[in-house]
């Protein structure tokens, strides 16, 4: 650019261009335009997920972030209309497949709104178990995962090898580690073996007074970990509102939100559990809330276990291909990651003829370019992840 | 008519000619040797890239975990630059707007690299098979080493794949160092 161009004391962003500097000057105002640069945390990245986050950066400071979803896309709501009720099941856990319980609580809720059957009452309480099994399963590799992103590998260790225990108790209940296909409309496929209560009581004391106080130890009152994630990604509480945020994300910017207390189904409004809160809205927030959620679930395991009728039915013996009568149902329930939802529209033939999953992941996944809004690049793996997202169950 | 080589070239000649005769016995005879002392280094050295296609990655995650601990056998770690890793494990459901990111970064990959499909979709589709979105296995785009049955297949079972092949490194022909 010639320097003669610009006529002498021209002011250009509010800087006067002196004679003698204005060659220097024009460069970096040039350089200014390339200042930023898009980035593309794509699918391949040890920080991403099964998502991409394109990113717009000045420099270190994110401008603009825009989550690019679909690369699992399999599409689970199409695929329901080819199958009947209960060939469903499978599919129907996949979108996560460690949480695989809540997700199929929903399903079989609404299915049993559809085809009219009452679930015997021994059912419900290993439902209930199951479901806060997986509830605790998804929480310790959702830490463990967090761990990788902060590169704090014991927190990548600790939780999975303590999740075992849990997913032990589910393979011997269902016979598989993760997607159990254990709850089906009905009720749960089977009974669960004769030293569960014992194995599960012990699993639970053993984690619950042993390992727990460690974790908050090592993970919690860190002081590195409360450096990065403290202040860091603060949602305030009329955005997580506004933005429809569910789950524990909703419930560390202060809204006293869940599911099983505000909607109870079943069994749980018979069940004493507490519900926390906190009101800092930041990343540690979401970081501790999901292990105080733990103990809760820990609790309820305890509480069903014991109140669970001795013996009975766990199934209700339904046709091979049951028809439901047209008409359509939406059950709620409180997932690993917030509030799942599903919606059945029956037609009146053996499948169903509309499906909708509505999933928590999505609707926390709308606060992440609020948060990345002018946050440091550095940042992002810990907002994101202590968003509580599983990539895939956003597309499932 | 028979070209006349000055002297000193026709024994320069001649001597290139025994160098190159003796080179050709000493790979030959340290072929087997050396061969297997380079596969024996890349035994036991195995990165895998951080590419998480489906939900398969639990599994993984799973062995890694300090109870089933796949990294006593040999595969490290996923992190780090994709340029740097010679296992791609496709984990689960590739469709159709993985399946160019995936031969991309497969492409980036440096020899020797090998590819495991893991999980029943990445070998025939799967659970997924007759979906719109869903590839019907990964052999149309990268040609795979060893398939590992499951849905999802458990950590002993991917484990038994990374020791498959590990024989099948122990096997290969070394063409570049």
């Amino acid at each position: 650019m010639a320097t003669a161009d610009i006529p002498q004391g021209t002011a250009i962003n509010n800087w006067e261009i002196a004679p003698g500097l204005r060659a220097e000057k024009m460069e970096s105002l040039v350089a200014d335009q390339e200042r930023f640069l898009t980035l593309s945390i794509g699918p391949q990245h040890p920080g991403a997920g099964h998502m991409r986050i394109i990113v717009v950066v000045d420099g270190d400071i994110i401008v603009k972030a825009d989550p690019d979803v679909g690369y699992v896309h399999r599409g689970e709501e199409k695929m329901s209309e080819y199958r009947t009720f209960v060939q469903n099941v499978p599919h129907i856990e996949r979108p996560v497949i460690h949480d695989s319980s809540n997700i199929l609580y929903a399903y079989c809720l609404a299915a049993e709104d559809l085809l009219g059957i009452q679930v015997p009452e021994r059912a419900k309480y290993l439902r209930t178990i199951a479901a806060e099994i997986d509830r605790i399963g998804y929480t310790l590799y959702w830490l463990a995962i967090l761990g990788i992103f902060v590169g704090h590998s014991t927190m990548f260790m600790w939780p999975t090898a303590d999740r075992e225990l849990f997913v032990n108790l589910a393979d011997m209940a269902s016979g598989n580690r993760v997607t159990h296909a254990w709850l089906i409309p009905g009720g749960v496929r089977n009974d669960i073996p004769a030293g569960f209560a014992d194995k599960a009581k012990e699993f639970l004391d053993y984690f619950e007074k042993k390992r727990l106080p460690e974790y908050h130890k090592i993970f919690f009152d860190n002081p590195l970990f409360r450096q990065r994630s403290q202040g860091v990604g603060i949602l305030s509480k009329q955005d997580a509102i506004d933005i429809g945020v569910t789950g524990s994300v909703l419930r560390a910017s202060g809204v006293n939100y869940d599911v099983r207390k505000r909607e109870p189904y079943e069994i749980y409004d018979t069940l004493d559990f507490k519900v926390h809160t906190s009101d800092m809205g930041d990343s540690f927030a979401r970081s501790i809330l999901p292990m105080e959620d733990v103990r809760q679930s820990i609790e309820i395991i305890r509480q069903c276990l014991d109140n669970m009728p001795r013996q009975g039915d766990v199934r209700v013996k339904l046709q091979p291909n049951p028809r439901a009568p047209p008409g359509e149902a939406y059950r709620r329930v409180e997932a690993g990651r917030g509030a799942l939802g599903q919606y059945l529209v029956s037609d009146g033939t053996a499948k169903t003829y509309r499906h909708k999953l509505s999933v928590p992941s999505l609707r926390n996944l709308l606060a992440l370019p609020h948060l990345l809004d002018g946050a440091k690049l550095a940042d992002l793996p810990l907002i994101y992840w202590s968003l509580n997202i599983w990539p895939i169950e956003i597309e499932r | 008519m028979q070209l006349k080589l000055p002297t000193a070239v026709e024994a320069g000649a001649e001597f290139n000619a025994l160098v190159g005769k003796l080179g050709d016995l000493l790979v030959r005879a340290l072929d087997k040797p050396l061969g297997y002392a380079v596969n024996w280094g890349r035994l036991y050295s195995i990165w895998p890239v951080h590419l998480e296609t489906g939900c398969c990655s639990i599994e993984l995650g799973a062995a890694s975990s300090p109870r089933y601990d796949v990294e006593r056998f040999g595969m490290l770690e996923a992190f780090g630059s994709l340029r740097q890793c010679d296992l791609l494990l496709v984990l689960g459901t590739v469709n159709r707007k993985m399946a160019p990111r995936l031969r991309m970064v497969y492409d980036q990959m440096p020899e020797p690299k090998y590819v495991v499909a893991m999980g029943a979709c990445s070998i025939t589709g799967g659970l997924y098979f007759d979906s719109y979105n869903v590839l019907p296995g990964i052999d149309s785009i990268v040609p795979v080493d060893v398939y590992v049955p499951g849905c999802p297949p458990r950590p002993e079972t991917l484990i038994q794949g990374v020791m498959l092949l590990q024989e099948k490194i122990k096997r290969s022909k070394v063409k570049a160092i």
